[in-house]
């Protein structure tokens, strides 16, 4: 299909805060993105209901979504599964990409969609825990792109390239259960579901701050067995133009920012598997 | 007293007070009683209106006189001053005056701007207090018609490291006061999805019993969708949007308008500290956003201090017409609240709405697709007089122009300047300038606030392009300004900074006042933005003290005469009076937000060293002008010159500044304050990761004094390209050459001194100065 012809389904409700930058990110490329509130999905306001079918892609932006107020994405997933849990199973089937940024990442490991190691869960597998700091960290992140191809929407990422987004959030530090590290370290690696981790200028898999939560492995980013559902802590929307930069005035860059690859990957493999 | 409240017999709360033949004592008592705020004057016009009405109030009627008459809301004690001042500065750029400012940004669109206090909270509650500061400035904005777009936090507090016995009884330590509002800010901004990008925070003992936490936002809008705080005509119908209505938050404005005492503390620790709750906020923000794309509303109005008392009876003052609400239909958080209560709580979260009859469903509509509450509860009437009804029964009834035109004052003021200036003694001339440098970058004052700035998100929205900390890096220093880009299709961007002048006003007021606005422009046009509009927040002591009134009075007028040479407007402000404890008043604090309007952010400048062997440059002129200075507060020297301003010379240099950085000759750019040129030179070292060769002459001063001077109108530049470029955009202004970038080691000669600072040196003061102190 055409890039003009692909919906993008940007979800929001009370708290969610970045879908307007998320909008605009696929609005820049040429897609025709969309912000839904989740009444609009599982109710039916006069002229405004929509339905999560007629869109190719589903992205969960950030934010603190319900206030965030039990644990991060605890409610919004709560609210998803008692919702909108069989058309999303259903989306999630198709092979159509959904895309969770910061709160949306957390969102998705409470529903149980990631990682999804060996298929969706009840009970979530992982969670994305306070940061080590116990507190909101904003700061530049470095993420190098480890998947090896089984993530389809995030193709067009060179294997190892260094993507700059900022990280923005205060629960975001990925955690298994205990004594459970290793192996679920390497199930990730042989599925082939690891996305990014935060590394240092140097490339290296470095501490705080270049790691803003304590993530285990440096983990910033999963994607579940099948490839088609993404999630990771930083923003990328927040790195879609050099100007966006935190570093631009110094390197003299000009143009398109880190994350404008991100999206463009995302829009790119719609366009072609549909 | 019993005698003079008579119940009234209805199925609630009513009450009326026969205060008809009441004498000065117990007009006195029922004021005092029924925590009114109101002077005996005040209370002898209320009682000549009643006589004249033939009947006595009811509760409801006096406690909504009581906050509409409070300072906080008419500024009974300042008006005059502003009016003398600030108000007369005009601009063909201001769009609107209202609860925020509204300023032209581009053809089609305009932005709005305003800071307020949030003082008394803050010093009680500070968590809670510091977050429903937030959000009440973004209702000032929002109701605009203007979408919120950025926040700034000017803070003031005690020392970190103030001994406990040092502390005052019943005053909360720095360090918790300070965690506690940095906290609230961090919770409540970043839920509602606002970035925090500009700021300040000051530390002097004149803080602790009374701390200053000031909030500003400014937020962008279509010129066509613009609103005024008012209805538009009868048929408007009042839409209460947003938040439920309880006790919280009852007597705030009256609160706000006393100095905070110890009985107080005790007596309002309970009720008159709101709320908040980012997660009605942020919901409400957008459906009164749809509302206001969808042309949909006459006005909007949020409801701050005195609640719908006030937003009530302003938005159909300035409208020219009246207003009949019905209380019973305010959704309630807790049963039984009296209609009184009703009227005045300050309950968070809530937006008033005017909307013409034929579009409230639509209305309606959008506020349940957000799942945020709105309820019609009364209507504008054609008459202007404000009509009360609860349950069908009247619980007030008056005249519109009575009840919102509060009283003015021209209260009797001390003159700073009749008072004998203190002597200079500057401290004995350091040995050892390397160490003096160190000291002052370590001074909480000065270094570093990251700790802070990474705590707020100031990115979302994804519009920041030039950020609060900027560098290489890992290795990022303070910048002077933030500026946003915030249309998707134009590269124009709105630049915001802020500056607070404590340290001089307590000693010079005039030149206090003078210096914020010079400071604001400095930081602004630093990264390339023109300097467009002002606004105020002027934090002072108990105005009903001549001397108190006589520093606040100089501060305006230094404000007053800077912004007035550079065409400044200040479209919008805050007076917060009272700002005293019984220990003594608070430092005069007036602080300034400050816009600048940048042509293309492509070609923004930051503060941090970007090439080896690029030549530095001194804009401005240094003179001994020490008074209030850092490097006396930490070397221990008395009196001095507080920095003077010469408005004409701030003009020029804004102009030559920017056509440099326009033409990109400015590869780096941080002006000169808090700490003087040496601290300058360090933090653009710092930002860089990279040194600075600098040879200067002191011009006949003492080194140290020249080094650490905070003389205005001051940047350190590093020339990019050819540096006659610079020199000739710059002829005719007081610039010279300082030396040039290159190496791993800050190195100065100043007249016959000379001393270098390894960066990591350096970096270890400045990071952890601040940092240090807060584990106690």
């Amino acid at each position: 299909m055409n890039r003009d012809d692909v919906r993008v389904c940007v979800l929001t409700l009370e708290g969610t805060n970045c879908e307007d930058e998320t909008v605009h990110a696929f609005a820049s490329l040429g897609a025709n993105p969309e912000k839904v509130h989740l009444n609009q999905l599982v109710r039916d306001p006069p002229g405004r209901h929509r339905a999560l079918e007629d869109y190719q892609a589903l992205v969960l932006p950030g934010g603190f979504s319900s206030g965030d107020y039990v644990r991060a994405g605890a409610i919004w997933a709560s609210r998803l599964r008692s919702g909108l849990r069989r058309d999303l199973r259903a989306f999630v089937e198709e092979g159509k990409p959904v895309v969770g940024i910061c709160n949306g990442f957390q969102a998705l490991v409470e529903l149980g969609f990631l990682p999804g190691l060996g298929g969706e869960t009840d009970v979530p597998q992982a969670s994305l825990a306070t940061n080590d700091s116990a507190h909101y960290e904003c700061r530049p992140s470095l993420l190098r792109y480890e998947n090896r191809g089984r993530c389809g929407p995030l193709a067009l990422l060179p294997r190892d390239g260094i993507l700059q987004a900022p990280s923005a959030h205060t629960e975001g530090k990925f955690t298994v259960p205990q004594g459970e590290e290793e192996a679920v370290w390497g199930a990730l690696l042989e599925a082939d579901q690891l996305l990014f981790r935060y590394v240092d200028p140097e490339g290296t898999y470095a501490g705080y701050p270049w790691n803003p939560n304590g993530s285990l492995y440096n983990i910033a980013g999963v994607c579940n067995p099948e490839g088609n559902v993404l999630g990771l802590m930083p923003h990328p929307e927040r790195s879609l133009s050099r100007y966006l930069h935190p570093d631009w005035t110094r390197s003299g860059e000009e143009g398109y920012g880190d994350g404008r690859l991100f999206f463009d990957s995302i829009l790119t493999y719609v366009t072609e598997a549909f | 007293m019993g005698e003079l409240i008579r119940r009234v017999k209805v199925p609630f709360p009513l009450y009326r007070i026969d205060l008809l033949e009441a004498g000065d004592d117990e007009l006195a008592r029922i004021s005092k009683d029924l925590g009114l705020a109101l002077s005996p004057a005040e209370m002898r016009r209320v009682q000549a209106y009643f006589r004249k009405r033939g009947r006595p109030p009811t509760d409801a009627e006096l406690q909504s006189l009581g906050q509409a008459w409070s300072e906080h809301c008419c500024y009974k004690s300042s008006r005059s001053f502003l009016r003398e001042f600030l108000f007369g500065i005009e601009a063909p750029s201001v769009l609107l005056r209202g609860d925020a400012g509204v300023m032209e940004f581009d053809e089609d669109h305009a932005y709005a701007l305003r800071i307020e206090s949030h003082n008394h909270p803050s010093a009680v509650e500070p968590y809670g207090g510091a977050a429903t500061g937030i959000g009440g400035i973004l209702r000032d904005v929002l109701c605009m018609g203007a979408k919120p777009i950025a926040l700034v936090d000017p803070l003031h507090f005690g020392p970190l490291d103030l001994p406990d016995d040092a502390l005052p009884p019943g005053v909360k330590h720095p360090r918790y006061l300070f965690g506690g509002v940095v906290a609230g800010i961090r919770d409540y901004g970043n839920r509602v999805g606002v970035p925090t990008v500009a700021g300040s925070i000051f530390f002097d003992k004149g803080y602790t019993g009374n701390i200053i936490v000031n909030v500003g936002c400014v937020g962008i809008a279509r010129k066509d969708r613009i609103l005024r705080n008012a209805v538009a005509g009868p048929g408007d119908v009042f839409i209460l949007a947003g938040g439920k209505t309880g006790r919280d938050g009852i007597h705030g404005v009256t609160f706000a308008s006393l100095e905070l005492s110890d009985e107080m503390w005790e007596e309002w620790q309970a009720g008159a500290v709101q709320l908040g709750d980012p997660i009605m906020k942020e919901p409400l923000i957008h459906a009164c956003l749809e509302a206001v794309d969808r042309g949909l509303l006459s006005g909007m109005k949020d409801l701050g201090g005195g609640g719908l008392s006030c937003v009530v009876g302003e938005m159909a003052f300035a409208g020219g017409y009246g207003a009949e609400v019905h209380l019973e239909k305010v959704p309630l958080k807790e049963p039984n609240v009296a209609p009184w209560e009703i009227w005045v709580s300050e309950s968070q979260e809530r937006m008033m709405l005017a909307v013409p009859e034929a579009k409230v469903d639509e209305v309606l509509a959008i506020f349940a697709l957000w799942d945020v509450p709105a309820t019609p509860i009364g209507r504008v009437l054609a008459e202007k007089a404000v009509r009360v009804l609860y349950q069908g029964e009247e619980v007030l009834d008056m005249d519109l122009a009575f009840y919102t035109e509060g009283p003015e004052y021209e209260r009797p003021y001390e003159d700073p300047g009749a008072r004998p200036p203190s002597p200079e003694r500057p401290p004995e001339e350091p040995s050892d300038y390397a160490a003096a440098l160190l000291s002052l970058l370590s001074s909480p004052n000065v270094a570093s606030k990251e700790h802070v700035i990474r705590q707020y998100d100031h990115e979302v929205m994804a519009n920041t392009v030039i950020k609060p900390l900027q560098g290489v890096l890992g290795r990022q220093s303070h910048g002077d300004a933030a500026v946003l880009k915030p249309l998707p299709d134009s590269w124009r961007g709105l630049a915001v900074a802020t500056a607070s002048t404590p340290q001089y006003t307590r000693i010079d007021p005039y030149r206090g006042g003078a210096a914020a606005v010079d400071n604001v422009c400095r930081n602004l046009a630093a990264v390339g933005a023109r300097p467009h509009a002002l606004s105020d927040c002027l934090n002072f002591g108990n105005p009903e003290k001549p001397d108190r009134l006589g520093f606040f009075r100089e501060a305006v007028r230094g404000i007053g005469v800077v912004a007035e040479t550079l065409g400044l407007p200040l479209p919008s402000g805050n007076v917060s009076f009272y700002n005293e404890t019984p220990l003594s008043p608070v430092p005069p604090t007036p602080v300034v937000l400050g816009t600048g309007i940048v042509q293309d952010v492509r070609r923004c400048v930051t503060s941090d060293l970007k090439r080896a062997g690029a030549s530095l440059y001194l804009l401005g002129e240094t003179k001994a002008e020490l008074g209030g200075s850092e490097y006396y507060r930490v070397h221990g020297g008395e009196g001095g010159a507080v920095p003077d301003t010469d408005p004409n010379l701030l003009s020029r240099c804004v102009d030559g500044l920017l056509e440099a950085s326009r033409a990109g000759l400015i590869a780096a750019c941080h002006d000169a304050s808090h700490g003087g040129m040496g601290v300058t030179v360090a933090e653009m070292c710092l930002g860089g990761d990279i040194g600075a060769e600098v040879e200067w002459s002191p011009d006949g001063l003492r080194p140290d004094l020249a080094l650490f001077s905070e003389s205005n109108t001051r940047w350190v530049l590093e020339a990019r390209g050819e540096p006659s470029a610079l020199e000739g955009a710059l002829e005719g202004l007081p610039l010279r050459r300082l030396g040039r970038v290159g190496g791993s080691e800050m190195r100065v000669r100043i007249g016959s001194r000379a001393f270098a600072l390894g960066i990591e040196a350096m970096r270890n003061a400045w990071s952890g100065g601040m940092t240090r102190l807060m584990a106690g």
